[in-house]
């Protein structure tokens, strides 16, 4: 494996620490601070990248993980202190990996309510119980079950529901072979609708810029014709979000579509 | 320990199997009623942990693969036959992603004395949450 090695094998991160001394010596408001500060979160990015690589191929994006990897990454900068005597990635990799998790837990737990656990009623008292959960750990099964008035049982025929279908990026590559074609590019065929579609020219290039997601669940709502509850499981969202970006997308569209009249 | 506690699983040490060994975990730590986010930890580094041995096996091996609820904690052992009498590394990158989702994580080889006679071994404990 081509692992960074810790301990006392060359790290390649080496260069870097004076800078955390030099770092420690400047106050936030000088110029340095905020030069040292980005060049080290530059520097270290690879180790990011690593990390979040380490998590690929297990549900969540790639990209996503690039992007939570890095996040922690910069918290690592903001609180390492070296004078503690403890060398950077020894700290790093335990915050850096801290920050995957927790979005590994998150976004397995949007995707992981169970169909069953849908009802209004319900979906508030989960989100309830996780948001006071929140403060200290995650909740168990059975804590779910007596929450929610549910038997274990159905519980577990949830979440183990939830891991049949956990989401995946269209645009995530099938294998980590290089050349494996994303996901989307297998799934089904031009629809003739679109063709069909008022603007269709003008509108792609608007659509094409939006992020991924307010992509996605534009597809799935206007030319594969799901319901925002079903594109709420799909996406891992709940159906207001989805309402909410949906209408924030449509508006955007429209705009767009208004500022560019010599779009054909 | 009861045989009563345990769950073996032998499956055939290729990366396509890992989702299968993640999942029986991932249902073990569910029933033994962890919260959702050990059980998430457990999940990956069981995959972690047979990552690690899958790059090790000797062509057509198997993984074996065992489990242990006991009290408050959940043992996963794996073993594989290994192609060689290196012990996995534990200075590397994954094994210390290893230890930061578990409790304990160790790791040996054990051969009978015979060239290509050796025996891989991670073990890992993960504890239940207090509360």
């Amino acid at each position: 494996m081509t692992a960074p090695q810790t301990g006392r094998a060359a790290t390649g991160y080496e260069h870097l620490a004076p800078l955390f001394v030099e770092l420690a010596e400047t106050t936030d408001d000088d110029r340095r601070h905020a030069e040292l500060r980005e060049q080290l979160v530059t520097g270290h990015v690879p180790l990011a990248e690593h990390i979040a690589a380490r998590f690929a191929n297990r549900g969540v994006a790639r990209e996503d993980l690039v992007q939570v990897a890095t996040l922690g990454l910069i918290n690592a900068v903001d609180r390492f202190q070296p004078d503690r005597g403890s060398d950077f990635l020894s700290f790093a990799v335990p915050t850096i990996m801290g920050e995957v998790r927790r979005h590994f837990r998150d976004a397995s737990w949007s995707m992981h309510v169970p169909r069953r656990l849908k009802g209004v009623a319900r979906f508030e008292a989960l989100e309830h119980l996780l948001q006071a959960q929140r403060l200290g750990r995650a909740p168990t099964p059975s804590e779910l079950a007596n929450h929610l008035g549910l038997s274990l049982e159905q519980v577990f025929e949830g979440l183990e529901a939830g891991n049949a279908y956990h989401s995946m990026s269209l645009d995530e590559a099938l294998s980590p072979d290089a050349g494996s074609e994303p996901l989307g590019d297998t799934l089904g065929v031009q629809d003739p609708a679109l063709d069909g579609v008022e603007y269709h020219e003008s509108l792609r290039p608007l659509i094409e810029q939006l992020p991924e997601r307010e992509r996605t669940i534009l597809t799935l709502r206007f030319f594969k014709h799901m319901t925002q509850t079903q594109i709420a499981e799909r996406v891992g969202v709940s159906q207001m979000h989805v309402s909410r970006l949906l209408t924030k997308t449509l508006e955007q569209l429209r705009e767009g579509l208004l500022a560019e009249p010599e779009a054909e | 320990m009861s045989a009563t506690d345990e769950v073996e699983l032998r499956i055939g040490a290729t990366l396509t199997n890992l989702p299968i060994i993640r999942s029986l975990a991932a249902s073990i730590a569910m029933r033994a009623d962890f919260d959702l986010d050990s059980i998430a930890d457990l999940k990956l580094a069981v995959d972690e942990a047979c990552s690690t041995l899958i790059t090790k096996a000797a062509p057509g091996s198997a993984l074996g693969c065992c489990f242990t609820v006991a009290g408050d904690e959940i043992r996963f052992t794996v073993t594989v036959a290994a192609a060689s009498g290196d012990a996995p590394d534990t200075s590397s990158f994954g094994w210390q992603v290893l230890t930061t989702l578990t409790d304990d994580a160790s790791a040996w080889v054990e051969g009978n004395g015979q060239p290509g006679h050796h025996q891989a071994h991670i073990e890992l404990t993960k504890r239940r949450i207090a509360g």
